[in-house]
C-alpha cells in the first residue's frame, strides 16, 4: 500500500516534493520539544490544489496528515504521532501582496514571520505579532498556534491581525474565510475557529493580514532587581499606572546567568531580575512614557534603571531576550517548558508560587517571559534520565494547579499539541472537551488531520 | 575518541535564519538543526550513508560556522559534519577526483609538478580573462566537474616558495611565513604584496621550504591519514623554529592549523601530536592581525593615500568568525587616505565557495555567490576586499555573472601595499 500511496502522492506534487525515504523522514520527525515520531512520507506542496487533492487522497486512505510549519512548536503540534503524512508548508512561502492602500498583507501560510516583518517596514508598515522565533517560524504556524510576542501586551497576538485566510478542509474543499476587509461579518466566522487549532480541523493555505503604520520612534530600557517579586511587583504596577509600554519582559537571575554565559554582552551576573520595557509611538509621548516607568521601577527598589543608548544596544538587549529559552540547556539538559499565564495582578503570587514548588521538590524553576501579559514562561529544569524526571512531572502539575486556581491558564500562546493535553479537561471541564470533539468530528469525519492532539 | 560537541542542540530551530544553504535549499536536510540529527541517528545506528541522499546531505554543508555562532548552545554542527564525513570516507571511500587531489596534496613535489603543467598548458586548455573583476582563466572544454564558463585562478609559473629565499633579513621582530596553496600557485601576487610590506616594515622574515599543504581540504572532505601525515610535518617544522609567530596568509590554512589540527589529534587520540598541535596554535595567526597588532602598520597607513576609491569588504568565513579577524582588517583599509570604506549587508555571511562545495554542488554554491554580489552592489563600492582565495574567485566570478567586470575583487593586503608605494 506505501508504494501505491508514494506513487499517487508523487502524481500529485511531483518527484521532488515527496520522500518516504528514511533519511527524509528523520528530518522531519521532531520539533523543538525535541521528540521524535517518524512520518510515513514528507511532502511539500506548492499550491493549494495540491494540498487539497493531497487530502482527498489521505482520506481515501484513512491516513493521517499533520500539517507543519518550521517545526518550532514547543507544545509538540508538527509532530507525527500516528505516522501518516508530514506535510511541509515550506515551499509555500510568497508574500503575495502588501496594499499599502487598504494597510493589508496576503500571504501564503509558509511565509516567515520576519520576512513579512522586513517587507512590511520596508513599506512603512508594521506587523506587530512578534513571537521569540520570529526569524524561523511561519506565519501559517503562527496563525495555526495563536502566537504571541513580547508586543503582545500592547498591540494583542496573532489572532487581532488576521482578517480572513485560505483553508483547505480535510474532506479536500477549499473555502475562504474572512476577507480584506476590515470588517465582514456574513456567515459563521470560521476564520477564528481555525485560529489556535493547532492544525487540527484544516490546513491554512493563505492569509490576509491586517497592517499598521510603522511607529515612527522606539525606545528601551532595562531594570535590574536584586529581588524577583519587587520586579514582578513593578509589572504589575506600571499596568496599574495605566501604561501600556509595547513591550514588557521579566528575566529572572538564572536565566541573565545562562544568558550572559552564551552572548557575554555584561548582564549583571549578580541581579535576581531583569525587566525589559519598550515603548513606542511620537518621540515626547515615548520619553515621557518611559521615565514614568523609570520613576515606578525605582519606587519599586530597583538597582538600575539603564536606557539603550542606540540601536544596536537594544537590538542586543532584545537579542539576549530571544536567546533565553534554547540557553537554558546550560542548566539541566532538561526541562518541562511551560507557558502559563496568569491575570496580570497576580503575577507576583505566581512568581512566589513557583519558587515554593521549587524549593519542595528540590529542583531548579526558572523563569521568564511576557510578563505584561501574564504570560510566564516556567521552566522546570531536571537531569534527563535521572530520578529527576518524575520529580518534575510532579512539579509541572502542581504549577497547573495552582495556575488554574489562580483564573489563569495552562497554555498562554504556545498551545496544547501533546505536552500538555492531560491537564486541559481539568482547565475546561468535560463538556469543553466534548464541544470540541463534536466540532472535530463534523469538519474531520475521518480524524486524518493531525489526529490525538489537544485529546482530540 | 571525539568530543561531541554537537549533543548540546535544542532543535529549537533558529539556525535556519543564518544557514545560507538553507536559505536557498528550504529543507530540513539542508540545515544545522538536520545535519545534528543525520548524525545522531548514524550514532543510533538507524541509518548509513551508504545511499547517494546521504552523500549529498553530508557534503551539502559549507562548515561556514554561522549557524554555531549563531547556536544558544554552541552546537558544532561543522564538527558533527566532518566527523560524519570521516566516518562516510572510511566506509565507502572518497569520490575519484578527490583521491586525486588528495595523491598530489600529500607532497610539495607532485603539487608543484602539477601546477607547472597546468601553467604549461595555460594557453591550450584554458582562454584567460584580465577584464573580469578579478584576473581569471575558464576551461575550453568543460567537464562534470567544472564548467566551460567557470572562471578559476591562474596558475603562476613561479610558485611563492619558489620565489624568495628563506630567510630575508630585518630588525623589528621575526616571523615565518605559511602562503598557503591558494597564493603560492595562483594569486602570488598576495604573497608579494604581503612580503613587501615586511620589507618595509624591516620585519625578518622566515619562508620555510618545507611547508607542507595545511591538509584542511582533505580533513573537511572527510579524510584522515593524509590530513595528520601534513599536520605532523607542519607542526614539527614551524615548532622547531625560533620566531614570534607563524604568519599565515590564507584564513583556510590558518584556521585548519589554529584550531583543527588539535581537532585531528584529539580525534586519533595522539596525546603527544596534541600537545604540540596546542603549541603550534599559539603561533599561528593571520597576516591580518599580525600587521595590525604587533606592527606599526596602522600609524603608516594613516600617512600615506591612494587614488580616492570606495571599498567594501567582505568577511571570509574562516578569518572573521573562525579566528575572530574582523575588525583588523576594516581598521587596516579605513587608515588609508584615500580609502572611503562601507560596510556591505552581511558582510560575514558565507561567499559559497567552501572550495569543494563548489564543485559538488555548483548550482547552489552560485545562488550563493550571487547573493554577495547583491550586497556588494548595494553599496556603490568599487573595490571589494576580502582575505581568502577562495572568496575571491568566487565573489569575482559572481560579480562578473552580474555583468559588474567594473568592481574589482582585491586582497586587502593588496590594497595595504599600493597604499604603501
Ligand atoms: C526559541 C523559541 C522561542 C519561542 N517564542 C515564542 C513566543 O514568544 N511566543 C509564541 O507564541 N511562541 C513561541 N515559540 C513557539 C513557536 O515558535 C510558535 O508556536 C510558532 O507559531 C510555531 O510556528 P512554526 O512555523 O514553527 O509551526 P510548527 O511548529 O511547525 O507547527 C505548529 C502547529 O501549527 C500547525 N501548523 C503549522 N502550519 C500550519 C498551516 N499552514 N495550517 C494549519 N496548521 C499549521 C502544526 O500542525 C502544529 O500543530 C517559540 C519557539 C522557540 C523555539
Ligand atoms: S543547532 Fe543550535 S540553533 Fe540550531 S536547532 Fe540546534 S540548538 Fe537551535
Ligand atoms: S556550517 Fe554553514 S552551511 Fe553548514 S549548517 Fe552551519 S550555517 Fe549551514
Amino acid at each position: 500500500m506505501k508504494n501505491k500511496m508514494l506513487k499517487q502522492l508523487t502524481e500529485i506534487v511531483g518527484k521532488k516534493n515527496v520522500s518516504a525515504d528514511k533519511i527524509d523522514l528523520l528530518h522531519y520527525a521532531y520539533d523543538a520539544t525535541q521528540s521524535t515520531y517518524l512520518p510515513d512520507f514528507v511532502v511539500f506542496p506548492e499550491n493549494t490544489e495540491q494540498i487539497s487533492h493531497l487530502l482527498e487522497l489521505c482520506t481515501e486512505y484513512r491516513m493521517p496528515v499533520v500539517p507543519r510549519g518550521a517545526g518550532t512548536g514547543f507544545s509538540g503540534g508538527s509532530l507525527p504521532i500516528s505516522g501518516g503524512v508530514c506535510l511541509s508548508m515550506e515551499k509555500m512561502n510568497r508574500i503575495l501582496e502588501i496594499d499599502t492602500e487598504n494597510l493589508t498583507a496576503c500571504v501564503e501560510a509558509g511565509v516567515i514571520n520576519y520576512d513579512l516583518q522586513q517587507e512590511a517596514e520596508r513599506l512603512g508598515l508594521f506587523y506587530p505579532p512578534d513571537p521569540s522565533s520570529y526569524k524561523y517560524c511561519t506565519v501559517g504556524g503562527n496563525v495555526a498556534e495563536n502566537a504571541g510576542g513580547p508586543r503582545a501586551v500592547k498591540y494583542g497576538v496573532t489572532k487581532n491581525y488576521v482578517l480572513g485566510m485560505e483553508l483547505v478542509f480535510p474532506t479536500g474543499e477549499i473555502v475562504i474565510s474572512g476577507s480584506k476587509n476590515m470588517k465582514d461579518v456574513a456567515g459563521y466566522n470560521l476564520k477564528d475557529l481555525m485560529i489556535g487549532s493547532e492544525g487540527t480541523l484544516a490546513v491554512i493555505t493563505k492569509l490576509f493580514l491586517k497592517l499598521i503604520p510603522l511607529p515612527p520612534y522606539r525606545s528601551v530600557l532595562q531594570a535590574i532587581f536584586s529581588d524577583m517579586r519587587e520586579a514582578a511587583r513593578t509589572v504589575s504596577s506600571i499596568i496599574a499606572n495605566r501604561i501600556i509600554p509595547s513591550a514588557l519582559e521579566f528575566i529572572d537571575g538564572p536565566c541573565i546567568r545562562a544568558v550572559e554565559d552564551y552572548l557575554h554582552i555584561g548582564l549583571p551576573e549578580e541581579a535576581q531580575a531583569m525587566l525589559i520595557i519598550e515603548c513606542d509611538g511620537r518621540k515626547e509621548s515615548v520619553e515621557a512614557e518611559l521615565s514614568l516607568i523609570e520613576e515606578v521601577c525605582k519606587k519599586n527598589n530597583a538597582q538600575y534603571v539603564k536606557m539603550a543608548k542606540d540601536k544596536e544596544e537594544e537590538e542586543f538587549l532584545w537579542r539576549a531576550r530571544r536567546s533565553i529559552s534554547p540557553s537554558l540547556n546550560r542548566i539541566r539538559d532538561g526541562k518541562l517548558n511551560e507557558d502559563v499565564v496568569v491575570p496580570r495582578a497576580s503575577l507576583p503570587e505566581m512568581i512566589e508560587s513557583t519558587q515554593r514548588i521549587s524549593k519542595k521538590y528540590n529542583l531548579p524553576i526558572v523563569n521568564f517571559g511576557h510578563a505584561g501579559d501574564g504570560n510566564i514562561h516556567t521552566n522546570i529544569m531536571f537531569k534527563k534520565k535521572s530520578e529527576e524526571e518524575k520529580r518534575a512531572r510532579d512539579a509541572m502539575r502542581e504549577i497547573f494547579e495552582t495556575v488554574i486556581r489562580m483564573g489563569g491558564s495552562i497554555s498562554g500562546e504556545h498551545g496544547i499539541g501533546i505536552t500538555k493535553q492531560d491537564f486541559l479537561e481539568k482547565q475546561l471541564g468535560k463538556e469543553s472537551i466534548e464541544i470540541f470533539r463534536k466540532i472535530k468530528r463534523a469538519l474531520d469525519p475521518n480524524n486524518i488531520l493531525n489526529p490525538h492532539k489537544m485529546k482530540l | 575518541m571525539i568530543d561531541k560537541k554537537w549533543e548540546t542542540c535544542v532543535k529549537c530551530g533558529l539556525c535556519r535564519s543564518v544557514c545560507p544553504v538553507f536559505r536557498e535549499e528550504k529543507k530540513e536536510q539542508y540545515v544545522a538543526r538536520g545535519h545534528i540529527t543525520l548524525v545522531e541517528e548514524f550514532l543510533k545506528g538507524n541509518i548509513d550513508f551508504s545511499s547517494k541522499k546521504a552523500k549529498e546531505y553530508l557534503g551539502k554543508c559549507l562548515l561556514c560556522t554561522a549557524c554555531v555562532e549563531a547556536c544558544p548552545n554552541k552546537a558544532e554542527t561543522d564538527l558533527a559534519m566532518i566527523f560524519a564525513r570521516i566516518k562516510n570516507t572510511q566506509e565507502y571511500g572518497i569520490p575519484f577526483y578527490k583521491r586525486i587531489l588528495s595523491l598530489v596534496m600529500k607532497n610539495r613535489k607532485t603539487m608543484d609538478l602539477s601546477a607547472k603543467t597546468v601553467n604549461l598548458l595555460h594557453n591550450i586548455l584554458f582562454v584567460q580573462h584580465l577584464e573580469t573583476p578579478r584576473e581569471s582563466i575558464s576551461p575550453r572544454i568543460g567537464s562534470k566537474l567544472i564548467e566551460r564558463k567557470r572562471l578559476l585562478l591562474p596558475v603562476v609559473g613561479e610558485t611563492f616558495l619558489e620565489r624568495y629565499p628563506s630567510h630575508i633579513e630585518g630588525k623589528n621582530g621575526r616571523i615565518a611565513v605559511f602562503p598557503g596553496c591558494g597564493v603560492n600557485y595562483a594569486y602570488r601576487e598576495i604573497g608579494d604584496a604581503f612580503i613587501r610590506i615586511c620589507k618595509k616594515l624591516n620585519i625578518e622574515v622566515l619562508i620555510p621550504k618545507e611547508q607542507a599543504c595545511c591538509g584542511g581540504p582533505l580533513y573537511f572532505s572527510g579524510l584522515i591519514d593524509t590530513p595528520v601525515k601534513l599536520a605532523k610535518k607542519n607542526i614539527d617544522l614551524f615548532n622547531a623554529l625560533d620566531v614570534d609567530f607563524v604568519v599565515v596568509i590564507d584564513p583556510t590554512c590558518a584556521s585548519t592549523m589554529k584550531f583543527e589540527y588539535e581537532r585531528l589529534f584529539s580525534y586519533i587520540e595522539d596525546g603527544e601530536y596534541l600537545e604540540k598541535a596546542k603549541r603550534f596554535s599559539g603561533l599561528v595567526i593571520s597576516s591580518e592581525k599580525y600587521l595590525h597588532d604587533h606592527t606599526p602598520l596602522k600609524e603608516l597607513l594613516r600617512k600615506t593615500e591612494i587614488k580616492e576609491r570606495t571599498v567594501t569588504y567582505h568577511d571570509p568565513c574562516h578569518l572573521g568568525r573562525a579566528q575572530k579577524v574582523k575588525q583588523e582588517p576594516r581598521a587596516l583599509l579605513s587608515a588609508i587616505s584615500g580609502v572611503k570604506f562601507v560596510e556591505m549587508k552581511d558582510a560575514d555571511t558565507c561567499c559559497g565557495n567552501a572550495g569543494s562545495f563548489s564543485v559538488d554542488f555548483r548550482e547552489t554554491s552560485l545562488k550563493i555567490g550571487l547573493k554577495k554580489a547583491e550586497s556588494i552592489m548595494e553599496t556603490d563600492a568599487d573595490t571589494v576586499a576580502t582575505g581568502c582565495c577562495g572568496c575571491i574567485m568566487q565573489v569575482a566570478e559572481a560579480l562578473h555573472i552580474k555583468g559588474r567586470d567594473d568592481i574589482k575583487v582585491k586582497h586587502t593586503l593588496e590594497i595595504i601595499d599600493e597604499a604603501l608605494k
